[in-house]
């Protein structure tokens, strides 16, 4: 059921559906290549029939989650970067459609549009150690097409504490301001964690979990494409002046 | 009654009537709507802080005595109206130092800080109802930092909460253990903020006021002016004086 030399793997197995992000030796940075594998993974489990996966579980192969958006590659080119960052959008709101409950199982690291990936997520797991959060305004990028997912995952009020402070911060203290709902104490305990959670979650009646998320959906706001579709665009803006490119390049260049 | 102080790229605007655990009167709160509207052009952040044993008490509302048609009171609630909403508009990000007690119009100006530091033991909260005064100026700002449950609850329930309870459900975002280390710490994260990109701090901070918000704080206004010098008010806020 699954294809082993793909940078994404989707595996299904009853009613738990599992998507691994499969690029460690870039610690699963999204780059078009990956999310573009992700689409096409995530578009075959929309296309199963009734009666398919209860849950979907999301993780990184290696010891990252995901390093955030691979920018290097699309540094000097607006276009692919606007294209990078739509990508992601496009993929946000996939997930947030998708009628099964879907787990972020951050293993590792979830760093700015990986830290994106856990939030669109319906729940986030970790463990106390791992490193999670938003330094894009550290490198004069701004985060806006994970903002409002992070809106509604913790409300405005933190949301704005996390995104403007920037830096990172532990599974712990991301547990503890809300980006995180289930937390466990180290690395080993992380997937049987997940287990125990994806056997409660797959327990449920599937109708009542997808007729439950699609409420929460219309109530939060989040079938508005047009925010996070701007937010790529304006994301994109903020990369092209010079505060960005010139912290970007040192950053890689260091 | 309001100091300011350029330390660097921070600028702190401070409460400063300490002998009335800085009430806030109409004067002070023209005031502080000046100090705010007179950020110097160059400073990345600002500081929001109080002199003194706390933060902010709430209004003066000894002030109220002699206006039993309420003109204190609605000048003191278009005040603090002006003076949240000034600190929403700026480009920079804001810092509240609330250190010791931020109560009633004290806690509403938390509803203007990006950032709100606090200690343990703290007293927060907005018990106002019980007086007749309506903080519905507030709750636009409130639920934008706190979501509408805490707000609810902050603005209805007539209590106070500690510090470290405040961390828990949002209403500030760090808590130390004492509160004389409130201001330095506070004053940390603006130096902090005002380093980072101000390009990216800025399109972050519009986006983050464009995907939420704040809603009807002019209605918001009016449904607390309204209340001001009616018969409730004149019969319950006379508990106010004679508490202190």
């Amino acid at each position: 059921m699954s294809n082993t030399n793909q940078l994404a793997q989707l595996t299904l197995d009853g009613p738990v559906a599992r998507l691994a992000l499969n690029r460690p030796d870039a610690r699963n940075a999204l780059s078009l290549d990956l999310l573009g594998a992700m689409h096409q993974e995530v578009d075959r489990l929309q296309s199963r029939a009734p009666g398919g996966p209860h849950v979907l579980i999301i993780s990184g192969v290696g010891k990252s989650f995901c390093a955030g958006m691979d920018l290097k590659a699309v540094l000097d080119n607006n276009r692919l970067a606007l294209e990078l960052l739509t990508s992601l959008a496009e993929w946000t709101l996939k997930i947030r459609r998708l009628p099964m409950v879907v787990v972020a199982s951050v293993n590792g690291a979830a760093i700015g549009g990986g830290c994106g990936l856990a939030c669109v997520c319906d729940l986030a797991i970790t463990h106390a150690d791992s490193k999670m959060g938003y330094p894009e305004v550290d490198l004069g990028v701004c985060p806006a097409v994970v903002a409002p997912w992070l809106v509604r995952k913790v409300g405005a009020g933190r949301a704005r504490k996390i995104l403007l402070t920037g830096g990172l911060m532990s599974g712990r203290e991301a547990h503890a301001c809300g980006m995180v709902d289930v937390l466990c104490e180290s690395a080993s305990q992380l997937d049987e964690t997940v287990e125990s959670v994806a056997r409660r979650l797959a327990s449920g009646g599937s109708n009542a979990l997808a007729a439950t998320k699609g409420l929460l959906n219309q109530l939060d706001g989040s079938l508005d494409d047009s925010i996070v579709m701007r937010g790529a665009q304006l994301s994109a803006q903020v990369l092209a002046t010079p505060e960005a490119q010139s912290r970007l390049r040192a950053k890689f260049s260091s | 009654m309001i100091r300011t102080h350029v330390h660097g790229d921070v600028y702190e605007v401070v409460l400063a009537r300490a002998e009335k655990r800085n009430a806030l009167t109409p004067d002070m709160l023209g005031q502080l709507c000046t100090a705010i509207g007179e950020t110097p052009r160059e400073a990345g952040g600002l500081l929001l802080t109080g002199e003194g044993a706390v933060f902010c008490a709430g209004f003066d509302l000894s002030l109220c005595k002699d206006a039993p048609g309420g003109e204190v009171m609605r000048a003191l609630l278009e005040g603090l109206h002006r003076a949240i909403s000034a600190l929403r508009r700026l480009e920079i990000p804001v810092v509240v130092g609330a250190h010791g007690a931020a109560i009633a119009g004290g806690c509403a100006l938390l509803g203007g800080g990006d950032l709100v530091v606090t200690n343990s033991d703290a007293k927060l909260g907005y018990p106002v109802v019980r007086l007749g005064v309506s903080p519905a100026i507030s709750a636009p700002f409130l639920r934008r930092l706190a979501g509408d449950g805490v707000a609810r609850s902050r603005m209805l329930e007539n209590g106070l909460i500690s510090g470290r309870e405040a961390l828990v459900c949002g209403l500030a975002h760090e808590c130390l253990p004492a509160p004389d280390a409130v201001r330095d710490f506070a004053l940390e994260a603006a130096r902090m903020l005002a380093a980072k990109p101000r390009g990216a701090l800025a399109a972050t901070r519009r986006w983050l006021d464009e995907i939420s918000p704040i809603e009807l704080d002019v209605e918001a206004l009016h449904v607390s002016t309204a209340l001001a010098g009616g018969e409730e008010e004149r019969r319950l806020l006379p508990q106010a004086w004679a508490a202190r």
